[in-house]
């Protein structure tokens, strides 16, 4: 029934028969198992979030309101938010870790298997509960904004089930992750194989032990903030109603200080798949090893302390503060970008796939920074704050950056988890109906924002120069829609005619390149010796000083 | 680098600056003395931002054309072995710390310019948001002009301000978080129920700005507009005469 | 575990660090209370780390010369292959959470199947 953590184990220890159908999917504990169950269903949110986010783009494609009623819009754009941040990005990021973390430390397992199913059910127990409270009860679909602010989300202005199922929801997911964040931290201070030391840790492990620390530190606050507001709805409290003598601007503090550290959860991950993915494809080591550790060390700390940026607007918060410890965290992401130009510096650089996706992510992602940047000023936040400049802005670092880092991520590693190749005709294609169709959307999105297009508006008046850019952005929106439908397209045909990848398609530098594709129960039959950051590809060039 | 393509770069960059000094980027120039404050500040980071962005584009955008692997190339070549260069990476991280402190230097003198309060305004506007209008009243007068309950095709209110005067805006709102925007004045703040917020407007140019609700509020949320129509202080004392009141100083 | 808990130490610190400059930069409670708060969780778990004596410990990962197979680490736990238990609490907990939507009639269960599956995911954990 189980293992013992003793010695690697041997190729013929006796294992139990493996189960199959669908109740091994429910009962699994293996990581690799979980982590694959994970980016699944996170990708099956993408696709509903995706959906949502079309028939946003329909409505808006022509002044006039023409598809949906105003109450129907504004859930849209709420359970959008909370699918694409809390059921996507972030769930496919753990995915991710689950899947990786053992093989990329030598290890059979996470620390704490059955916790890790825990928070998987967590997670699609949370997820079901979000989408049913986007239509539980007529007129009572969630539709307070993602970000829920008090008074709006009160019982008064927001009756009915469904913000409370959207709050229960939250709950869960918020549970999810920080079960997987102590099962994360865990395994990598305590599993690793011998000679791993944690200065050999591939970037994409130090990346996920700062996203589970954010995690761990960032979810409580904002769980507090959704436990006070269900008792606002439901008990009679009157912690954020001014009425009552309660505070709204208290909840924003709460929200944002999970909210700013939540988007640094969604894209480390996400750094970390880039930073795997350019040396390989470049054949180099990485360059600036210990830079990208301290950088991706300061950006998780900076990143607890710019919440209030997100008030700029209110006047209730200390404006210059947040502005400098903002505009600082822009200094290690920056370090990061020139680290990667140096990974590929001098390389032999190989544009496959999974290295289109990794240029086009950061082509996408400066352009968000750059951005951020803008916004970390509070006098030009007062104009683009809360407009469609500051959607674009998000957008450019989520979308472009982090969703761009999930398809490198796939490209990457699908051939490891599944034993098969993706097609690198098709992926090609999915990158340029995905990148043109992106920047499409969005790029106008900064036009109208500064233009003085307010976001979460169903509707605007024609004659402000607001027309042609939504035309445009939705016209984009349907070019993206394309590029996802080719690429499920490419999954499936690689099911239907598979091209084995064996072992190591890409050359590889972590470990899990050095086992078979797909690993082992146990993951590793014989582990190689570790003396530097990529110990596969020292076992394939021994030749070349680690 | 050779001296002619020295050269050609310098004069690029001049030129590139030099339009960037009139440019706009997208930008309302702001027809406000704050706004106007605002859209220097937008230049200076825009400016910087391109300047930013096209230095790491051509990095990579070389990196991507000089080092790309070639046909000719082994199928296992290895490019260089090389992993750190300590001194280049101090350098790279020390000057993005200079640009962030210039930055904030050149904000935060730009907000305390914005956010300074006049200590005698000609006008005192009370702005109360409400879900799902504007009631605006103003000092002194109690001239009152109050929405229409907002919807699809219903007009937000219209209300005037003198140009070249200060106005004192004293915003609040009566149910949700609201948000007082006017993108001609590159300005916004939010209305919080329970607290009230201060800001003066200076208009500069006679013109009819847009104004919008800018923070999420419920159902009506973007049909919450209104206009401010800004004139010559002596039509504006005759528009506010002509308004109907609801007492001394309402609010 | 050196650097786990170097690495632990200095996030607890950095927090409070920037919750006091925070506090007094700004005077603003709800802020200076999640910074101070913020720097406890690191706190915990590297002060038992300290008292354990775990800090200086050697563990066979963390020798840069070691060799798969050098010294089998202590036995610290076991990998089961399979649970049923982690989705009978999910259900467990979901249905005592819509309690507070649907009717507090959904509690007892709900707690009741919760119940059941922490003792069975400990019974579990003794074989």
């Amino acid at each position: 029934m189980s293992t013992t953590v003793e010695q690697p184990p041997a190729a013929e220890a006796p294992m139990e028969p493996e189960r199959h159908g669908p109740v091994a999917w429910l009962t699994t504990t293996d990581h690799k198992k979980i982590g694959i169950m994970y980016c699944v269903t996170a990708f099956a949110f993408f696709l509903v979030g995706g959906a949502l986010a079309d028939m946003i783009r329909t409505e808006l494609a022509e002044p006039g309101r023409q598809v949906v009623s105003t109450q129907t819009y504004n859930t849209l754009f709420t359970i959008h938010g909370t699918v694409m941040i809390f059921l996507f990005v972030a769930p496919f990021g753990a995915g991710l870790a689950n899947y990786l973390i053992p093989l990329q430390i030598g290890a059979p397992d996470m620390a704490f298997p059955r916790l890790n199913a825990l928070s998987y059910w967590f997670f699609v127990g949370g997820g079901a509960l979000v989408l049913l409270s986007s239509f539980a009860s007529a007129g009572g679909g969630a539709a307070m904004g993602w970000t829920a602010y008090t008074p709006l989300s009160e019982a008064r202005m927001s009756p009915g089930v469904g913000p409370d199922l959207w709050i229960l929801g939250i709950a869960l997911v918020a549970i999810a992750t920080l079960l997987t964040g102590v099962n994360i931290l865990t395994t990598v201070f305590l599993l690793r194989a011998p000679g791993m030391t944690m200065w050999r840790l591939p970037i994409f492990t130090w990346n996920m032990v700062v996203t589970a620390l954010l995690g761990l530190v960032a979810f409580p606050p904002a769980v507090a903030a959704f436990a006070l507001l269900l008792v606002d709805r439901r008990l009679g409290g009157h912690a954020f109603d001014p009425l009552g003598g309660g505070d709204p601007v208290i909840y924003q503090h709460l929200f944002w200080f999970l909210g700013h550290p939540e988007v640094y959860i969604l894209i480390l991950p996400v750094f970390g798949v880039v930073t795997e993915i350019i040396p390989v494809f470049s054949r180099k080591p990485l360059f600036g090893y210990a830079g990208f550790v301290l950088a991706t060390l300061a950006i998780g700390a900076l990143s607890t302390g710019v919440w209030a940026h997100h008030m700029f607007t209110t006047g209730a918060v200390d404006n210059p503060f947040f502005s400098a410890m903002t505009l600082l965290i822009a200094v290690p992401t920056g370090v990061k970008f020139f680290n990667w130009i140096g990974s590929m510096w001098q390389g032999k650089i190989r544009m496959a796939v999974p290295m289109l996706f990794a240029v086009g992510f950061m082509a996408n992602f400066l352009i968000g920074g750059v951005t951020g940047v803008m916004l970390a000023s509070p006098p030009i936040d007062f104009q683009v704050a809360d407009s469609y400049f500051l959607v674009a802005h998000f957008h450019y670092t989520m979308m472009g950056g982090a969703v761009f880092g999930i398809f490198a991520a796939i490209y990457f590693w699908h051939p490891k988890m599944t034993g098969r190749m993706l097609s690198e005709r098709l992926g090609r294609l999915v990158f340029a109906l995905l990148f043109v169709g992106f920047n499409l959307t969005f790029w106008p999105q900064f036009v109208v924002g500064m233009r003085g297009m307010p976001r979460r508006i169903v509707d605007y008046a024609t004659g402000l120069g607001f027309d042609t850019p939504n035309l445009v952005s939705t016209i984009g929106a349907g070019v993206l829609t394309l590029g996802v439908l080719v690429f499920l397209f490419d999954v499936w045909h690689a099911r239907r005619h598979p091209v084995l990848a064996g072992d190591d398609p890409w050359g590889g530098y972590s470990l899990e390149w050095a086992t078979t594709s797909p690993p082992p129960e146990r993951n590793f039959a014989a582990l190689p010796k570790i003396r530097s950051e990529r110990p596969a590809f020292d076992l394939h060039h021994p030749d070349v000083k680690p | 680098m050779s001296r002619r393509g020295g050269r050609i770069l310098g004069a690029g960059a001049l030129g590139l600056a030099t339009s960037a000094c009139s440019s706009s980027f997208g930008m309302p120039r702001g027809g406000s003395e704050q706004g106007q404050e605002i859209f220097r500040l937008w230049q200076i980071f825009t400016f910087a931002g391109i300047a930013v962005a096209a230095i790491v584009y051509g990095l990579i955008g070389w990196s991507l054309i000089r080092y790309r692997r070639r046909k000719t190339d082994a199928p296992d070549a290895l490019g260089r072995q090389f992993h750190a260069n300590v001194p280049l990476e101090v350098v790279y991280t020390a000057i993005p710390v200079v640009i962030v402190v210039a930055l904030f230097a050149v904000s935060f003198r730009g907000e305390e310019r914005v956010g300074d309060l006049a200590a005698d305004p000609a006008v005192t506007l009370h702005a109360e948001a409400f879900a799902w209008g504007w009631r605006f009243t103003y000092g002194g007068s109690g001239a009152t002009v109050v929405s229409d309950p907002s919807g699809e095709d219903v007009d937000g209110p219209t209300i005037e301000l003198p140009r070249g005067g200060t106005t004192r805006v004293i915003l609040t709102s009566n149910d949700v978080i609201h948000a007082f925007w006017v993108p001609g004045f590159l300005f916004k703040r939010d209305a919080i129920p329970g607290r009230t917020t201060s800001f003066d407007i200076t208009p500069t140019d006679t013109a009819s700005f847009r104004g919008v609700c800018a923070e999420f509020c419920g159902l009506n949320h973007a049909y919450m507009t209104f206009t401010i129509n800004v004139v010559e202080p002596d039509v504006f004392d005759a528009w506010v005469a002509s308004q109907p009141s609801l007492g001394p100083e309402a609010p | 575990m050196r650097t786990a808990s170097r690495l632990l130490w200095v996030l607890s610190g950095f927090a409070f660090a920037l919750g006091t400059l925070y506090w007094f930069l700004t005077y603003e409670t709800t802020g200076t209370v999640l910074l101070w708060m913020l720097a406890l969780m690191p706190l915990i778990v590297a002060t038992w780390i300290w008292r354990r004596g775990l800090v200086s410990a050697q563990l066979t990962e963390d020798d840069p010369e070691a060799d798969p197979g050098a010294h089998p680490g202590q036995v610290i736990g076991s990998f089961p292959l399979d649970s049923a238990w982690p989705i009978f609490a999910v259900l467990g907990v979901i249905t005592a959470g819509a309690s507070l939507v649907y009717g507090l009639i959904l509690l007892p269960p709900g707690l009741a199947l919760l119940a059941y599956a922490i003792y069975g995911l400990m019974r579990e954990s003794r074989q």
